[in-house]
Formats: C-alpha cells, structure tokens, sequence
C-alpha cells in the first residue's frame, strides 16, 4: 500500500521565477485558479438573469448571500457590513477548495498549512490594524479582561497574550488538520477495500462511501467556521468587551 | 443550505472550536517560553514550563468563556 501522505505531496508543473521567487506552478495552483473560476462564472451566471422570479442558480446564490450576511449581522452587527466583500470571498473560497478538493483525482488546497496559515495570519493582521484603527491606543485594553482585580494583572496580561497569539494558529491548524486527516482516512479505508478484494472488501467499501457523505458535511462546516471565527475576531475588533 | 441561526449548526461550530483552542494556546505557551529559554535568558527549563502552565491556564479560560456564551 502506498504511503497515506503521498495524494499530498506537491510536485513543480510548469517551473516560474519571478524577481528571484518560486512560483512555479503546481496541482494546488492550478486548483485554485479553478476554484477562482468556477465560483465566478457561478455567481456572475446567477447574477446575469436578475428576475423577479428567481432561477434555481439564482435562488441558491441569493440563499448563499443571505447565509453570509446573516453571520456578519449576528457577531458583527450592522456595520460590519463593510467587510462583506473579503468575508464573503473567504467563505466561498474555503468551501469551493473543500469541495472540489474530494472530487478524486483533484487536489485539496486547503490541506496545505500554508493556504490556511496564510489567511488565518491576515484576517488576524487585519483585525488587530481594524482595532488600533477605530480604538487607537485604548485598543489593548483586549489584553485586560473586564472585572480583573490589580493584584492579578500581572498574570492575566501574559495568559490573554497567548490566547490572542492562539487565535492565527488554531484558526489555521483547525481547517488544516480537519482536511489532510479526512483525506488520510479515505485513502486508507480505500486502499483496505482495494486490497480486501470482494471478499472482505465490501466492508471498508462502505465505511468509506458513509465517511465521503460526513467529509461533504465537515467541508462546509470547516468552511463555516473560518468565517464565522473571522467574524467574532473582527467583531471583537469593533466592540471593546 | 441551513440559517446561521440554526441552533444545531451553530452549536456545532461552537463544539468544534474549544479542540483545537485548548492545543493551540498550549503550542503558543510552550513556544514562547522555550523561546524565552534559548534566545533571551538561561533561565533553562523553567520559560518552557511556566509558558506551558500559561498555555493550560489560557486554553482552560477560553473554553470556559465559550461555554459560557453558549445558549
């Protein structure tokens, strides 16, 4: 059996410099400039009709715009309307690399900790800029948590240090792991059933057709919650406690 | 596609979430401190262990906050 990690590893296409930088092309870039694509031609397609009565293509983007706002209207509040754009570009494309990434044969770009480190250390850059920006200075009273008393401030300033560190490296590890391991799991028990023959090989068979239908529920999951976490960071930006 | 308001899928992000808190903010503790031991002081052992027990102390709060919020 081939090694579990191999659908992962990343091998150069079309080898690019660009001012002394690798950028070269590869499966994962390729697949985002799909992902880029397809949710585009989608949305503009949906968009294109603009009747009354809407199309099927139509009505599953206007839910899909309802579904983000209704998150950025639950931990942002109004104004954080603002930030639809980047909030709603997030979403779908974490989704569409999610999905896509299980069609076999394709690859999943969000398994690279470097896609999610990438976003996570941005959307955290820029929540914390957001902050100093509306707030100015008064803006680290996020490091002293509401209701603490004087003599523990020396501990709880170093314990919501962390925590605030925490936040890029969870957000990004979660999506991460989240997919690489689904991924293993389904390359393994696929790999049993190749192996088992018909035999016995039914068995592994099944668990990983049940498992593909749980893989389709955490990729939109996973996607949900890096925006949903985007938005609770950012909205924490606007209110101070 | 379900509301953002659907108390299943919104307890279900708020599940996921507290996992990975409790192993990143450990991370984080356990790096600063190891970092704290061989780039700034010879305090030798002890920046990596007082950064974990902060690690712990911060992961521990977190998920007691997020329960907390929860409905």
């Amino acid at each position: 059996m081939e090694d579990p990690l191999h659908p992962f590893e990343l091998h150069t296409i079309v080898p690019l410099s660009l001012f002394g930088l690798d950028v070269s092309i590869n499966k994962a870039v390729i697949m985002m400039f799909l992902v880029v694509g397809l949710v585009i031609l989608l949305l503009t397609k949906a968009r294109s009709s603009g009747s009354l009565v809407p199309t099927k293509l139509q009505s599953v983007a206007e839910l899909l715009v309802e579904f983000i706002r209704g998150m950025i209207h639950d931990t942002m509040g109004p104004e954080g309307m603002r930030f639809f754009p980047l909030i709603a570009t997030l979403f779908l494309f974490i989704l569409f690399c999610n999905l896509l990434g299980l069609i076999p044969g394709t690859y999943t770009v969000t398994s690279q900790l470097v896609v999610t480190g990438v976003f996570a250390l941005g959307v955290y850059a820029l929540s914390i800029l957001v902050g100093l920006k509306i707030h100015g200075i008064k803006f680290l009273s996020i490091l002293v948590p509401s209701g603490t008393p004087g003599w523990l401030l020396p501990l709880m300033i170093p314990i919501e240090i962390i925590s605030q560190l925490a936040r890029p490296v969870s957000l990004s590890v979660r999506l991460f792991a989240n997919m690489t391991a689904g991924h293993v799991i389904l390359g393994v028990l696929f790999g049993l059933a190749i192996s088992g023959g018909l035999l016995i090989g039914w068995l592994p068979f099944s668990f990983t057709v049940a498992l593909y239908g749980l893989e389709l529920g955490i990729a939109f999951i996973q996607a949900y919650i890096f925006t949903i976490l985007t938005c609770v960071y950012m909205g924490d930006a606007f209110h101070l406690h | 596609m379900p509301s953002s308001q659907d108390p299943l899928f919104a307890g279900l992000g708020q599940a996921v979430r507290i996992g990975t808190n409790l192993l990143a903010t450990l991370m984080v503790g356990g790096g600063l401190g190891w970092s704290i031991d061989s780039y700034l002081l010879p305090t030798e052992p002890w920046g990596l262990v007082g950064g974990l027990i902060l690690g712990l102390i911060a992961g521990i709060r977190n998920a007691y906050r997020t329960a907390q919020r929860m409905p």
